[in-house]
Formats: C-alpha cells, structure tokens, sequence
C-alpha cells in the first residue's frame, strides 16, 4: 500500500512518540502533514539550526494582514516530529489541508464551527470517563507505540459513522482538499506516503472516494493571495485558554515528557524542589523520593501504565506542600505551563518590516523576552535615545511592548524607565504593520496620518500628538497639527480645547523637534489659547459642581502651560479672560476663585483688589454655599502657601478679624470646609501660627540685610543654571 | 454485644468487609486485610463483582481517598487536615477497619496526653516487686501495633504538646522504639503505620514540629463541595443514626434536610447560595457533623415530644446552639441571617416564625 494513514492528537507527546516510532520503521518517501499547503514551500526551515519550537506558521492575507490563521507547532507535536523526520531524511514533506487561498476567502459562517474536539468527548465519555484528556491520554498517549494507530483510526470510523454529529462545510472542504493532495502524491509515483493527520479526519483519508466527488466540492471557491511567514512561538500561546482552538493544559509537561524519556518523574520532581527552594521553602531531597513513591503508588492503584501530572501533583501538594494549594499555582505558572519562547531564522520570515524590526533589534542590542525586563533608558545617548523611539514607535503601531513606568527618582526628562515584556501574538501586529510600510517607521509614520485624517474629536489628536514626538516622527508632525487647529475651530467643547494646552507647551518647552516645528506648534497653540479666551468664560456660569470642579482644573492646567508659553500678549489675553471670569455675574464660586487666586498669583490683582472681592464673595448676603466655594476654590491645596505667603495670610487674617461675632459663626462651617481639605501638620500649623498671635513667621520678622556683593557671585552659576545665558 | 452504644466499623460492617476479601484478587501490601483497591471500594462504595453492594463511607473526591491509600501503602503516616466536622475521624477509623481489620488501636491527643500513652508506662506493684522487666511495662497503643504490624490512629495530634508529639518521630522513621531501661528496644512489624487527624482551626495550639511534619503526607479533607453532596451527607448519617439509637421517628423529609443544609453552608461561606447577598459568617464551623447533630436532635425532639414529623419548631433550638457560640457577635449575625434571609425566603415563614420566638 502506498499510503500510511497516522492519525494523531495535535500537540500529543505520546501521538508524537509513536508517530517517531512508525515513521523509523516505515521509512517513508514522502510525508504530508495536516497544515497549509500554501507552507509546504517553507518547511525546510525546520531542520535550520536557528529555528527552535515552539514556533508557529502564519499565513496571512497581504492585502488585510489582520485576516490570518495561526498553525502552532511545539517540539512536542507530531506534526513537528514528522517534519523533522522528513527534514532529517531529506525527504519531501509537504502540508496537504485546504489551501487558505480558499479558506480565507470563504464567507465567515462556513468557518465558525470548531471543528474536532465534541466527538471524542462523546467517546470518552461512553468508555464512562468524564474527561477526555485524561482518558486518552491514559488510553493513548501513555502508550507511545506506533501499534496503537489501527485502533485509533476504528474507532474514529465508528464514532464518525455514529456519533451523531454532522460535518460543516468547512470540514468537508477541508477533507476533500486532504484527499486530492494525498492523490496528487499518489500520481507522483512516491512508494510509501506518511500522512500525518488529526486522528478524527484518519478514517476518510484511508477509505477515499472517487476522486470526481471532491474535485466537485472543491470547484468555484474564491481565491485570494497569501502569504506566508515563520514567527516565534510560546508555551502559554499554546493553552486553550488563550483562546486556541487545538490548545492543550500543560505545555510545559508534555515538553517535559517528550525530552525525558527516563526518570520522568524524579526529574519533573527535582525541577519542583528547584522551584520551591528559590521561593524559600523547604524541600528535602527525602521528600523527593517520597513524593516520587507516592506518585507512582497512586499511579498504580489508578491503573496508570505511567504517572501522570495528577498524581505528581497531588504528591507533590501531599507529602512537599502539607497539603496547603497556595505554592501548586507557582508550579503551575512556571513549570506546567512553561515560559519557553520559540526562535525562528531571521531569513524564514518574509515580511520586511519584521525584517527592518529584526535588524533594528540587532543594531539597538534589545531582545524580546516573555518576562518582564526593566530597561533604563538616558535620552541624551544616542543609543538609549534610539530604543526610546523604537518603543514608541511600536506602540502607535498597537504593539504595546513596553509600558512606561515613573522616573521613580530620577527626576527631569532625560530619563525613561520602561517594562518590556513581548507577547507572541505581537508577531501578528507586526505583519499586520505591513500594510502600513516596509520599515517601523515608515509604518507607525503612516499609520499616524491616518489616525489623524480619521479623527474627529480633539481628544483623539491630543493623544497622538506626544508619541508622535517622542517617536521622533517629524515628518507628520505638522500633519497633525494643521489636523489639530481644523478640528479646533469645531469643538463645540472648550474644555478639550483646553486639554491640548498642556502637551502642546510641553512640546514647545521641552520637547525635541526642529525649529520649523516648533514654530508650527506655537502657532496652533496660539490660535488654541484664543478659541479657549472665547470659550471659557461660558462655561463657567451655570453649571453644577462637578462640572465646575473639572473646568477648574482645567482652567489651572492650562494656566500653567501658558505661563510656560512666554508669550506676552496672549497671557495678556489670559489674564484679562481669568478676570472677565472672576466678574461674572452668576459664576459658579469655585471659579470665580480660582481665577481670584490665580490673578492675585500672577501679580494681575493687587492684594487689596483681592481682599475686597473675598468680603464681597464672603458677605452675608451672599449665599453662604456660593460663598463656600469661593473660599474653596481660592485656597484650595495652598494650605502651606497660606501659612508662608505675607500677603495671603494678611488677607485671610484681616477678613476673618473683620468678621462681627454673628457672622463668624455663620460662616464657621464654611471655611472648615475648606480647611479640612488641608493635609493635618499644615493645619497643626496653620493653628500654631494663630496661636502664637497671628503675626508674621519668625523666619520673616527679621529681613538680613543683603551683602550685594556677596550675592553677586552666585549669580554667573544660577544664571547658566537657569538658562538665561543662551 | 448488642447493648453497645456504637460498635467499631470493622464490627458494625463486618460483612462488607468479609463480601470485599472474598472477591478481592489484587495483590496486597505486607499485613494488609485486603488490596489498596479494595480498601478504596470499601470507602467510596459501590458494586462488588458478585453484585454486592458496599455502601459509601465518604462522600467526597475520590483522589483524597486514593491518596490516603497511596500513603499508607507506601509506609508514611497520614496526617488528616479539616475543619472539625470534615469526616477526618471517620475516615481514619473506616481505614484502619479495612487495612488492619481493628480500628480500635487509638490515642486520644489532649492538653494531658503523657508519653506513656505514646511509649510505654509502668505497673509500679509489678516493677517495685520485680524491678524493671517486660513483664512491667504497660505497652500503649502505639507500641502494641508495633508488635501486631497493624495501624495506630492518633486523633486530635495537635492538641498534644510538642515534646510529647516528638516522641512519634523515632517510631516512624527508625520504626522502633527504644526501652533504655532493658537496654532493649520493640522493632515494628510490617504493617505498622500512623493515622494521625488534626484541626485545621487548631493550628496554632501545638504546630508540628518540622521533623515530625515531614514524617507525615499531609491530605486535608475539604467541606462538601455542593449543596447537594452535604444534604446526601446529612441524609445517610442521620438515617443511620437513628437506625442506632432507635428513635422511633419517621426519616426526616428531604426538603427539610435539606432547608437545615442550605442555612448552614450559607452561614459557614459567608454568602447565599445563589451568591447574591453577603451574610457574617459567624465564629463557630458549622460542619456538617454538627448539621448531622441538629437534624438528630430534631428527630428525637419530634419523636418523643411531638408526631414523629420533624417540624421547624423541633430544629430551631439546636439550630440556633450551633449557629450562636458567642452570645454578642454571633448573636448579631444569627439575628441579621433571619430577617434578611429566612423572613424573605418562600417556604421557610415556619422556619423564621419558631427561631424569631427563641431569639427575642
């Protein structure tokens, strides 16, 4: 007979062992795998000495990269020994399933149904076991001989042909495809054709029928173009429960029992004392030996032809753990599931700007881990300066390697400090960059522009405009923010418009852009700040208090960033807008004191104009709620600045002696609500300065006389400090 | 025999056991009655292959009872861990009843527990008249299973202080005992073997010493999972019970059973069971040997003093006993389980109307 039929378990170690096994005795001339025949041209890859499982095949659509399918391979898999072996023996292999030419064209209701997994419960479940895995595993897997596959394939048959379940579409196709390659090889005049296929589609692989009946099938099925790419692989990418269909429990342990073929147990036993010792907790090399008996004994009173991760597991949890559970989740994360991460050749993979990304990993020196690995970066080393753009370049590109932690520290903006940590499925972004462009700046260039002719609120843009500078994208800078003022001149909300302030100072302040750009940004910023002077006074009358509260803050942030402008006369223009709002009739307190306390800040109010609109804010006509938020807003957070600002003390001081007897108690419980907002130690002070008579801090009684020329000679360094020298 | 308030398992089942060896072909460790598979059919019941049927003695998961075996079979001790009430006694009572056919061989572990009954004591007449011989030692249980190579339970090991606990150590890893005072010592025969029980709430009161913790497999026996599991529980053991002591009152009917179940898994886990309201879990266990406790009292109160059907009114005492341990907080969370639990819940009016007369 010319074809060989094995059907296996997708990522069984045992299926894999037996396959090996009749694979050695077969010697075949050929072998197909269940996969995608547009692959077949790329698993000579396998036998590369680079390429290390787990690794998958990714077969995408260039023209929608995102539309792709995933085909998974761990060293573990039969699949993987059968293209090793073919490697190995240079002989042909070749991947038979449906071409995803069709598949990915196929409308998305043929795909839906999950095809495999049902039947075989049923199976297991009418041998009276209620899990499947542990029943075939026991049944199958455990045996690793290459006698069990005529079983396999019977009752396969009989499950098929009475299990109940009709096949999908997408099942047929994919059978039919199978059969045609197999004839195709047939015709090839190949003598002894390993097929390696999962064990559910083994019984009509054996049986075919006339060769008519699925060329019809398979007639008239759209065609697409895809292409096809090696990527890196892990362990926890193979679970089921991230979400893969064929995914198994326990990487980690079939790994481990493919690559230990004796002392199985003592050595999985060794590797979970190794564990547990690096978490301090005590493990005897007696307990070893115990755990290893118990497991085995428990094997055999289950009759067990091997010890299984259960009873290792609940050895281990018995005679190591006393019984406490809390340490078995650390095995299972680090051991049961595994943290390997699989290596492809950097030729095996056809995309370019997984090529440009590679070489830029090179050249930056940066790895990608699984684990999180802290990186420390000083922006004013080329280098480091360099990783800090890559990072933010994959993360416009949704590739969120790295997540930005504090400076905790190191103050100042040199510093970046980040946590990369690489997820396999990244690999997908990466080839879905590629509609975008061929290098990783290119391709995260684009995609901003896009995201920028797309967005429609400011929020949205706002977002975009600092990684695009920390990216060090200057060429679609301007885009932005020529975006940026159209949108502008549409909000119909002034406090976005206020939320742009901050970053675009930061950008004209700090920020590392070329002058031309520079000029850009301050021109949008200017053109921002006089939408917002129009803007804002509206929004702070009649509204409730929240939404007073958030304008606030807005109105504090923006303040600032306009004060980091240097821009005389659009501060002006501020100032005389914080004022008209502090007039206001109707506006809401929080406000109104606010823009009080900036003003007088600001040098804009004169501390007697202040003092007068606090007893005009605070009289007794006054609704005493207005009159509590004024205060509110007006000392709000300056708990020390009260305490250590003459002139504001003075004010307060003065207003609150003014008070008659009648109305300090009335507005008693106001002002406590302000001053419980106040941290308790500058309460404490705050009280111990009352106390001591109200006068002014003994650090202020005495004013030193100032030796001018003294003074002078600090003034060279604080000058080249400040950057005023420039 | 028959005036015996509650007769050994291996008595009271002794035709289970005698039906188990009958058919039992596997092979069996050294001294043991019967194979480890049978031991666990004996547990677990079921069918035996001449269609005798072994009733269950524990109900819960298999794997702990495999495991237990395992361990015993594999001459370690067994320490059992669980709340008081986790069937930690019973399983270590059934298993010596299997494996060595006498599960009368105990320690009871108190405060007071001496060496002596660990190691050996003295008849003093015997050893003033004759000076120290064998013939004046006092053999305790432990060192009697040693010379029969049978199993030793030890209940309650933590409430034994450690000095006393220690003396354990020799026994299971030299697997003897010295007698310095004969120059002698008593070498165990095969089979011997330590079931300890311990309480998980206990913990603090005598914690194992680390030699002596790695001496033992550790198995803790959880509460039942299901409400269902635990109203099975209930239902069997009060049926015996009753069976025991004669009360002359009809089974208790399921619903009710299992209304007293549902109240004490609520209270013990702090949640109703269709997990939509937080309750205070109140100090005591709550087990299910107490619920077992409840229902019975429930029985013999509706037996002598009312129709022989158990009612809520013949349950809310003992209820009210179990759940109440601390008068103040307890109290508190007892009275809050009634008005926001029973008082809404249909068909337990009954239940709420006969506690809310007791609790005020």
């Amino acid at each position: 007979m010319a074809v060989h039929v094995f059907g296996i378990r997708h990522h069984g170690p045992g299926s894999a062992r037996s396959l090996a096994k009749a694979l050695a005795e077969l010697q075949p001339d050929c072998v197909l795998v269940e996969g995608p025949v547009e692959a077949s041209g790329e698993t000579h890859w396998v036998a590369h000495e680079q390429m290390r499982p787990p690794v998958a095949l990714l077969v995408y659509r260039p023209d929608s990269p995102l539309r792709s399918v995933f085909y998974p391979f761990a060293a573990f898999s039969p699949e993987w020994v059968a293209l090793t072996y073919a490697a190995q023996t240079r002989v042909p292999a070749r991947f038979m399933d449906l071409p995803l030419v069709k598949w990915l064209a196929l409308p998305p209701e043929a795909t839906e149904a999950e095809p495999g997994e049902d039947p075989m419960k049923e199976l297991a479940r009418v041998a009276g076991c209620t899990d499947f895995e542990r029943w075939w595993e026991r049944l199958v897997e455990d045996r690793g001989d290459a006698a069990v596959f005529p079983a396999i394939h019977e009752a396969m048959g009989a499950l098929r042909e009475h299990g109940g379940r009709a096949l999908s579409r997408e099942e047929e196709l994919r059978e039919a495809a199978m059969r045609q390659e197999i004839r195709g090889a047939v015709k090839e005049g190949h003598e002894r054709i390993a097929v390696a296929c999962g064990a559910w589609h083994a019984p009509v692989l054996i049986d075919m029928p006339a060769a008519k009946h699925d060329a019809a099938l398979l007639k008239g099925l759209d065609k697409v173009k895809v292409q096809v790419t090696w990527t890196p692989w892990s362990h926890g990418r193979l679970m089921r429960a991230s979400g893969y269909g064929a995914g198994i429990e326990s990487p980690g342990w079939y790994e481990h029992l493919w690559s230990t073929p004796h002392d199985m147990s003592i050595r999985w036993v060794s590797k979970v004392v190794q564990l547990l010792r690096a978490q301090d907790l005590d493990a005897s090399s007696a307990q070893v030996i115990d755990t290893v008996r118990l497991a085995e004994t428990l094997a055999t009173l289950r009759s067990r032809r091997m010890v299984g991760l259960d009873e290792i597991n609940e050895s281990a949890r018995t005679v190591l753990l006393f019984g406490d559970d809390a340490p078995l989740r650390l095995i299972d994360n680090k051991l049961i599931v595994g943290e390997t991460l699989g290596e492809v050749p950097p030729e095996s993979s056809a995309v370019p700007v997984q090529k440009d990304f590679e070489a830029t990993l090179k050249r930056l020196r940066l790895k990608l881990e699984l684990n999180d690995k802290l990186l420390d970066l000083d922006l004013r080393k080329d280098g480091d300066r360099e990783r800090s753009h890559l990072i933010h370049r994959l993360t416009l590109l949704s590739i969120e390697w790295g997540t930005q932690m504090d400076g905790r520290g190191k103050l100042g903006t040199f510093y970046e400090i980040w946590t990369l940590r690489w997820e396999p499925e990244f690999a997908v972004e990466l080839v879905g960059a590629a509609q975008w462009g061929n290098t990783i700046k290119a391709a995260a260039g684009e995609r901003v522009r896009h995201a920028a002719a797309s967005a429609t609120t400011l929020q949205h843009l706002t977002a975009l405009l600092e990684p695009v500078l920390k990216a060090n994208l200057p060429a679609v800078a301007p885009g932005v923010l020529d975006r940026l003022s159209q949108i502008a001149a549409l909000a119909p909300d002034v406090g976005h418009l206020l939320d742009t302030l901050p970053p675009l100072a930061n950008i004209i302040r700090y920020g590392d852009v070329r002058q031309t750009d520079r000029d850009t940004v301050r021109r949008v910023a200017v053109e921002l700040i006089a939408r917002a002077c129009a803007g804002v006074p509206v929004a702070c009358g009649s509204v409730n208090d929240d939404a007073a509260r958030e304008t606030v803050n807005r109105i504090a942030a923006a303040h600032s960033a306009i004060a980091l402008l240097d821009d005389e006369p659009h501060r002006a223009l501020w100032l005389e807008t914080l004022r008209r709002i502090a007039d206001l009739p109707g506006v809401h307190g929080l406000a109104g004191g606010r823009c009080a306390r900036l003003l007088l800040d600001a040098g804009a109010l004169t501390i007697d104009e202040a003092s007068a609109r606090a007893s005009q804010s605070l009289s007794p006509g006054v609704d005493p709620l207005a009159g509590a938020a004024w205060i509110e807003g007006f000392l709000e957070g300056s708990g020390t600045v009260l305490r250590v600002n003459e002139a504001l003390w003075a004010l307060v001081d003065e207003w609150v002696r003014g008070l008659t007897a009648g109305n300090f108690q009335n507005m008693l419980p106001l002002l406590r609500r302000t001053f419980s907002t106040f941290a308790k130690p500058e309460r404490r002070q705050l009280g111990e300065r009352v106390k001591s008579g109200g006068g002014a801090t003994p650090s202020m009684q005495t004013p030193a006389a100032i030796d001018a020329a003294f003074a002078a000679r600090a003034l060279p360094l604080l000058t080249k400090i400040l950057g005023l020298d420039q | 025999m028959a005036h015996e308030l509650r007769q050994p398992a291996e008595v009271q089942l002794a035709e289970e056991l005698a039906e188990l060896k009958k058919t039992d072909d596997k092979p069996r460790p050294p001294s043991w009655a019967m194979s480890p598979w049978a031991v666990a059919t004996y547990l677990m019941g079921g069918p035996l292959p001449n269609g005798f049927i072994v009733s269950p003695k524990y109900i819960g998961p298999r794997r702990l009872m495999e495991i237990a075996i395992s361990t015993l079979a594999t001459d370690r001790a067994l320490l059992l861990f669980g709340v008081p009430g986790a069937a930690k006694s019973r399983v270590s009572e059934h298993l010596s009843a299997a494996i060595s056919g006498d599960s009368t061989r105990i320690v009871q572990g108190t405060a007071g527990t001496a060496e002596e009954s660990i190691r050996y004591g003295w008849n003093y007449a015997r050893l003033l008249a004759e000076g120290p011989s064998w013939n004046a030692i006092v053999p305790s249980p432990v060192m009697r299973s040693m010379q029969e190579g049978r199993l030793v339970r030890v209940e309650e090991l933590t409430r034994i202080p450690s000095d006393v606990q220690d003396s354990l150590i020799t026994i299971l890893s030299e697997k003897a005992l010295p007698v310095p005072e004969l120059n002698a010592e008593v070498r165990a025969v095969r089979g011997l073997n330590v079931i300890a029980t311990a309480n998980n709430r206990d913990r603090g009161v005598n914690e194992l010493s680390s030699a002596l913790k790695r001496r033992f497999n550790t198995v803790v026996l959880p509460v039942p999972d299901t409400l269902d599991e635990e109203v099975d529980i209930v239902r069997r053991r009060v049926t015996d019970l009753g069976r025991a002591l004669e009360i002359p009152a009809k089974e208790p009917a399921l619903a009710e059973v299992r209304r007293l179940v549902t109240l004490f898994r609520e209270l013990r886990n702090g949640v109703t069971e269709d997990g939509k309201t937080k309750l205070k879990q109140p100090t005591g266990s709550l087990s299910t040997a107490e619920a077992i406790s409840v229902v019975n009292s429930g029985l013999a109160l509706a037996a002598f003093f009312g129709d022989g059907k158990m009612t809520a009114a013949d349950v809310a005492a003992s209820v009210q006993g179990a759940v109440v341990k601390d008068p103040v907080q307890d109290g508190v969370a007892w009275r809050e389980y009634l008005e926001i639990v029973v008082k809404e819940r249909d068909g337990w009016r009954d239940l709420y109307r006969a506690c809310r007369q007791l609790a005020d």
